[in-house]
């Protein structure tokens, strides 16, 4: 009989604020969709570093023929005893872990497929455009420093590139959009808590007088509070469930299709997302929760 | 059953005392009239014995509890046992007769089936039989006024305060008022109120405490309403 007594009047709220409950549905939903997509962006920063970690190279171009690099002027290709010299030297460095040649028709062919739909690039470059180049392993990928150091001037050697410092690059935008996304968040989830609170001190006003009759007749604060709280748990929970929709499109849409292009394999689990959704929702709850007590707090003093 | 000891009430922002060391016994099944001039402090007393406000000094005991030793929890179960009854009938609009009364005994947790037995025969013991599912706005003056004092008696209070409750209800219907108020009474219900309605007072001859400027001139049992004011 309580319960069906709690349940009656919290309907009988919502319905009344209908529009009011309508706005902190839709920004939660907002702001706990945005905090979820900041999560999921962090987690899938955090796995493509991983799956790009391994993949991180020291590439070693060797000179060819006509070779517009400086240091090659004159030297007329690396020939095969040189280039073994070569490999043998880095692979003897402590912070390698292995060594692999590409020749000139390995780089030809993975060059094709990489720009499959560029067909102007594809007639203009031939295989004997491709140099070859040594993919030296790091045992740490943040040793790279000592090895460039003593490959950078060897003879035979064009250009050393290390991917890592291109993917810093790379890494350092994604970080930025890390932070941006959850800062974002933060602001929407602040003003969420705000809204949320004025809701609930605006359905406590339009019922000042069954509430006040309910403190004169002696009911408990509880009893008093708990409607309006679960008029904001509620609408917490339906903002929550569609912020969980949003977030699965997102990823179905979004996620999934960007890292495809960054970084295959890498795609965000179901299990993170389920756990970000579980983790948004009980954020939403709280908050809901937490603001109805606050605002609730100093209206309904004994 | 209410002992007030030398209780002094000041207001914020006012110079003058609302109650001024006033010291008043009411005793279980006391039937009270608490008279005197607008701002003389009668709405004052009515709330500090349900603690709606705190007395600056002096001790207050209800039913044999001090009032300042009572923490904020229990203060909801002190007011069960006290029954309110106000000059605007403070009706839910929404509710019917019955909901209304119901309200009080909802609130408090009682379970439907004691609310289903009980409610009917308060609705009776006020005289509207019959009436109970009309709204509130379909009701007269005096007949909401019933509702309030059912409202107010329907939980068995030791205490019933009326704050000038026959204020917006003609002379003859407010005869009908106090007798429903007097067969509170008789079942044991002390009963205080506060009322400018000099011509219910005389005819009742009950104990009339008169309240002037915040202190009690006048404290006489089986008095009448006084001077003409």
């Amino acid at each position: 009989m309580r319960a069906n007594f709690i349940f009656s009047e919290v309907w009988i709220g919502l319905r009344r604020n209908l529009t009011m409950t309508i706005a902190v549905i839709v920004t939660v939903a907002i702001g706990m969709a945005l905090l979820g997509v900041g999560l999921m962006i962090n987690s899938q920063i955090n796995s493509m570093k991983d799956f790009w970690a391994d993949k991180v190279e020291v590439s070693v171009f060797l000179c060819k023929k006509d070779d517009p690099f400086p240091q090659c002027k004159g030297s007329g290709g690396v020939n095969a005893q040189e280039r073994a010299e070569l490999k043998g030297e880095i692979e003897g460095m402590p912070q390698v872990e292995k060594v692999d040649v590409e020749d000139a028709a390995q780089a030809y062919k993975n060059f094709r497929a990489q720009n499959a739909n560029n067909t102007v690039l594809l007639t203009a470059i031939q295989v004997e455009d491709m140099p070859e180049s040594l993919r030296v392993k790091l045992k740490d990928p943040d040793a790279y420093a000592t090895v460039i150091e003593a490959v950078k001037g060897a003879p035979g050697v064009s250009n050393v590139v290390n991917q890592r410092e291109l993917l810093e690059k790379f890494f350092g935008l994604l970080e930025k959009l890390r932070w941006a996304a959850l800062v974002v968040a933060i602001i929407l989830v602040f003003a969420a808590t705000l809204l949320i609170g004025n809701t609930v001190r605006l359905s406590a006003y339009n019922r000042r007088r069954e509430t006040g009759i309910m403190r004169l007749v002696g009911a408990s604060n509880l009893y008093i509070q708990l409607p309006f709280v679960m008029e904001g748990v509620i609408a917490g929970l339906i903002g929550g469930v569609l912020a969980a929709m949003l977030l699965i499109v997102s990823k179905v849409f979004l996620f999934d299709g960007v890292q495809l292009y960054l970084s295959p394999n890498s795609q965000l689990s179901w299990e993170t997302v389920a756990s970000v959704i579980s983790v948004t929702m009980i954020f939403g709850v709280l908050i809901c929760v937490l603001a109805s007590f606050v605002t609730l707090r100093r209206y309904l003093r004994v | 059953m209410i002992h007030f000891d030398n209780v002094t009430k000041v207001y914020a922002n006012q110079n003058r005392p609302a109650l001024d060391h006033v010291s008043v016994d009411v005793d279980k099944g006391e039937f009270v009239f608490l008279v005197g001039p607008s701002g003389s402090g009668k709405s004052t007393f009515l709330r500090l014995v349900l603690k709606e406000e705190r007395p600056n000094s002096g001790a207050i005991h209800v039913a044999g509890k001090d009032l300042a030793r009572l923490s904020n929890f229990k203060i909801p179960h002190l007011r069960r046992r006290i029954g309110c009854v106000f000059q605007d009938f403070r009706l839910l609009p929404n509710k019917n007769v019955y909901e209304n009364v119901a309200f009080a005994l909802e609130v408090i947790g009682k379970p439907r089936r004691f609310i289903r037995k009980v409610v009917p025969e308060v609705v009776e013991l006020v005289g509207l039989e019959g009436k109970a599912h009309r709204m509130p706005d379909e009701l007269s003056g005096g007949e909401q006024q019933r509702v309030a004092m059912a409202r107010a008696f329907v939980n068995r209070p030791m205490i019933l305060l009326a704050d000038e409750p026959t204020g917006n209800i003609d002379p003859a219907t407010s005869i009908g008022i106090m007798k429903v108020l007097d067969r509170i009474n008789r079942t044991g219900t002390t009963v205080v109120m506060a009322t400018h309605d000099a011509a219910i007072v005389d005819s009742m001859r009950k104990r009339v405490v008169e309240l002037e400027d915040g202190k009690i001139v006048r404290d006489q049992s089986r008095g009448v309403y006084g001077q003409a004011y």
